[in-house]
């Protein structure tokens, strides 16, 4: 899991973000934050990347079962 | 053929009857000893039975019914896997079961009108048997039997039902209740095949890890002239079904499964009642006519003993380990079962392996339903999201899957039942993967396959030395033949048997100098490259649970 910078744009990234939520429900934005999550899941491409960014993303909220 | 007595209805099919017949404990006196008592006639039990008889070796099979299938006959397994299908080809019944069942490897898995994901596992097959047959269990259960009264050996007694089981550190008592009044017998070795709610096991003691899940289905098997492709269809979202799952399978005499997942709050008498389940059929099936075969809600449980082992009595299949019912893990995992522990047994018996070998069973079918309720537990809840987050991203899958091939892997509508790799052990070593039935020439250039070898040289271990660079060493390793040991040694190349297609090499893994154990139940030993005839009678030693020499 890469945890130093290397997202080429952060600021154009976060605008993009914000833009895409625009106008959503909640619902709405929650699903579009599960596909955004499978697609970008689908360039890492390195299953243990990926397990290492779900438990970091857990991490404020305790371990899972 | 072979059965006996009238016709017992069920489910609109008529199964054969057995009769009772008073064995002699019956008539007094001392109760006898067998060595392998196997109590409970379903798949597993069965299974164990008639694999046992090919191999020469004796049992007793108690049943508490005078018949196969079970009130109800319908709902249970129809789908039967390559390994199955292998080891049905090894015991003899494999060409009635394909005969009678339908042949298929295309499966595809939709939402609403669109596919979402599909597989063709004949692409990836290198087995003589294709990857899945479907048909009603009792079909499959009611071959064995004829196959086993065939065979001999295997005393099968209907109507005999175990009351209590007294196990000892070198004996199992059996006491057992029949129309004629009970008896008792003893048994070095008890195999327990008893089922789901095992009496046995409960008798025992042993702690089940049981979980009940919420997810309701209604099976209704349905039989109609019509004919639709001959392929597995899942429906993940089926507009039909108010949005939710629908499996449709086809299975032996045009009958064709079709399982409809129901609200989790569903009342079960409700929704199989006729006219429901018209109604429902007809919201599927638009116009076509059809005739109802049987109806019935069901839920599921799953549950996973710690031991299949307990000193003198094995558990196998149901008794052992129950999954939920995507992926047909469950009748398969209990005929492998039963494969695995068959030639052990028999091995153990003929005493050319050490009760030590008696271990592995629990070594390598423990880890292995382990993996089945991993894997079905991950499809269960794919089908039948628990709270609004996983809803969300079954939904995000399923709208990727739509439109991007990379999320079609993601969407789970069971995992079918593979033969489970066993994990490194004391008796596995560099392999553990099971040898997918391949063409092959035997001794003497006619052509076979894997499993018409494993029968010629019968409970033995096959020695395979692919494509022998160094002569020289060829009579060292056939001096292996001679220390007694169960084992045949076999060079892959000329004079000896014949990779025509190159499946073999595959299946193996081997290159020119290779040496692959395979085993009794077709799993592969262990792998040695470049090997020596020491290392190769090592491996065969290790995986007797011998010592080494």
């Amino acid at each position: 899991m890469h945890t130093n910078p290397n997202i080429p744009d952060p600021d154009g990234l976060y605008a993009a973000l914000i833009r895409a939520h625009e106008g959503l429900s909640e619902a709405q934005s929650a699903e579009l934050n599960a596909r955004l999550i499978f697609l970008l899941a689908n360039q890492v491409g390195d299953q243990r990347a990926l397990l290492d960014c779900v438990t970091a993303a857990r991490k404020p909220f305790g371990k899972g079962a | 053929m072979g059965a006996a007595g009238r016709p017992a209805s069920s489910g609109g099919y008529e199964l054969p009857v057995y009769p009772f017949v008073p064995r002699p404990e019956l008539s007094g006196g001392q109760s006898k000893r067998y060595p392998i008592v196997i109590v409970g006639g379903g798949l597993s039990g069965l299974t164990l039975g008639c694999d046992l008889a090919c191999r020469g070796i004796d049992s007793v099979l108690l049943d508490e019914d005078d018949t196969i299938g079970v009130r109800g006959a319908s709902s249970r397994g129809i789908v039967y896997a390559q390994k199955t299908l292998e080891i049905f080809a090894r015991l003899g019944t494999y060409d009635r079961v394909k005969e009678k069942g339908v042949t298929w490897s295309v499966g595809k898995t939709l939402a609403g009108a669109d596919i979402v994901y599909s597989f063709n596992l004949q692409l990836e097959s290198a087995s003589e048997q294709p990857p899945f047959i479907n048909l009603q269990q009792f079909y499959v259960e009611w071959f064995l039997v004829d196959r086993i009264r065939a065979l001999g050996r295997c005393d099968l007694r209907w109507k005999n039902r175990v009351t209590r089981v007294e196990a000892s550190r070198d004996c199992v008592t059996v006491e057992v209740a029949t129309p004629a009044g009970p008896y008792a017998l003893e048994a070095d070795w008890l195999v327990d095949a008893t089922g789901v709610n095992s009496a046995i096991r409960e008798g025992f003691g042993l702690e089940t890890h049981t979980a009940r899940l919420a997810d309701r289905w209604c099976i209704t098997d349905v039989r109609f002239k019509e004919k639709f492709p001959t392929e597995r269809w899942t429906w993940v979202e089926a507009p039909f079904n108010e949005n939710r799952g629908v499996w449709q399978h086809l299975m032996g005499d045009d009958v064709w499964r079709l399982d409809y997942q129901m609200a989790s709050d569903c009342d079960p008498e409700y929704v199989s009642r006729r006219d429901v389940a018209e109604a429902r059929l007809r919201a599927h099936l638009g116009s076509r006519e059809f005739e109802l075969v049987w109806v019935g809600p069901y839920a599921y449980r799953d549950h996973l003993l710690d031991e299949f082992r307990h000193g003198r009595v094995f558990f196998v299949g149901d008794a052992a380990h129950v999954v939920s019912p995507f992926g047909a893990r469950g009748g398969n995992s209990g005929i492998q079962d039963a494969h695995n522990l068959a030639w052990k047994l028999a091995l153990v018996l003929k005493r050319q392996a050490p009760e030590a070998l008696l271990d592995s069973y629990n070594a390598e079918r423990q880890p292995a339903a382990r993996q089945n309720l991993e894997v079905t537990s991950r499809t269960s809840r794919f089908l039948a999201p628990q709270s609004a987050a996983e809803r969300i991203l079954r939904r995000a899958v399923i709208g990727l899957a739509r439109e991007h091939p990379f999320a079609r892997p993601l969407v789970n509508s069971g995992r079918l039942s593979v033969a489970n790799p066993y994990p490194e052990s004391p008796t596995v070593t560099g392999a553990g993967w099971s040898v997918q039935n391949v063409p092959i020439t035997l001794p003497g250039g006619a052509r076979g396959s894997l499993v018409e070898l494993a029968r010629q040289v019968g409970t033995a271990f096959i020695g395979i030395l692919y494509q022998p660079t160094r002569g020289h060493e060829l009579a060292e390793f056939a001096r292996i033949e001679a220390t007694g040991l169960p084992f045949r040694f076999f060079v892959c190349g000329p004079g000896g048997i014949g990779d025509p297609e190159g499946k073999l090499a595959n299946v193996l893994k081997a290159e020119p100098d290779t040496f692959a154990l395979i085993r009794p139940d077709l799993y592969l030993g262990a792998l040695v490259r470049n090997a020596s005839a020491a290392q190769a009678e090592g491996a065969l030693r290790r995986a007797l649970c011998l010592p080494q020499v």
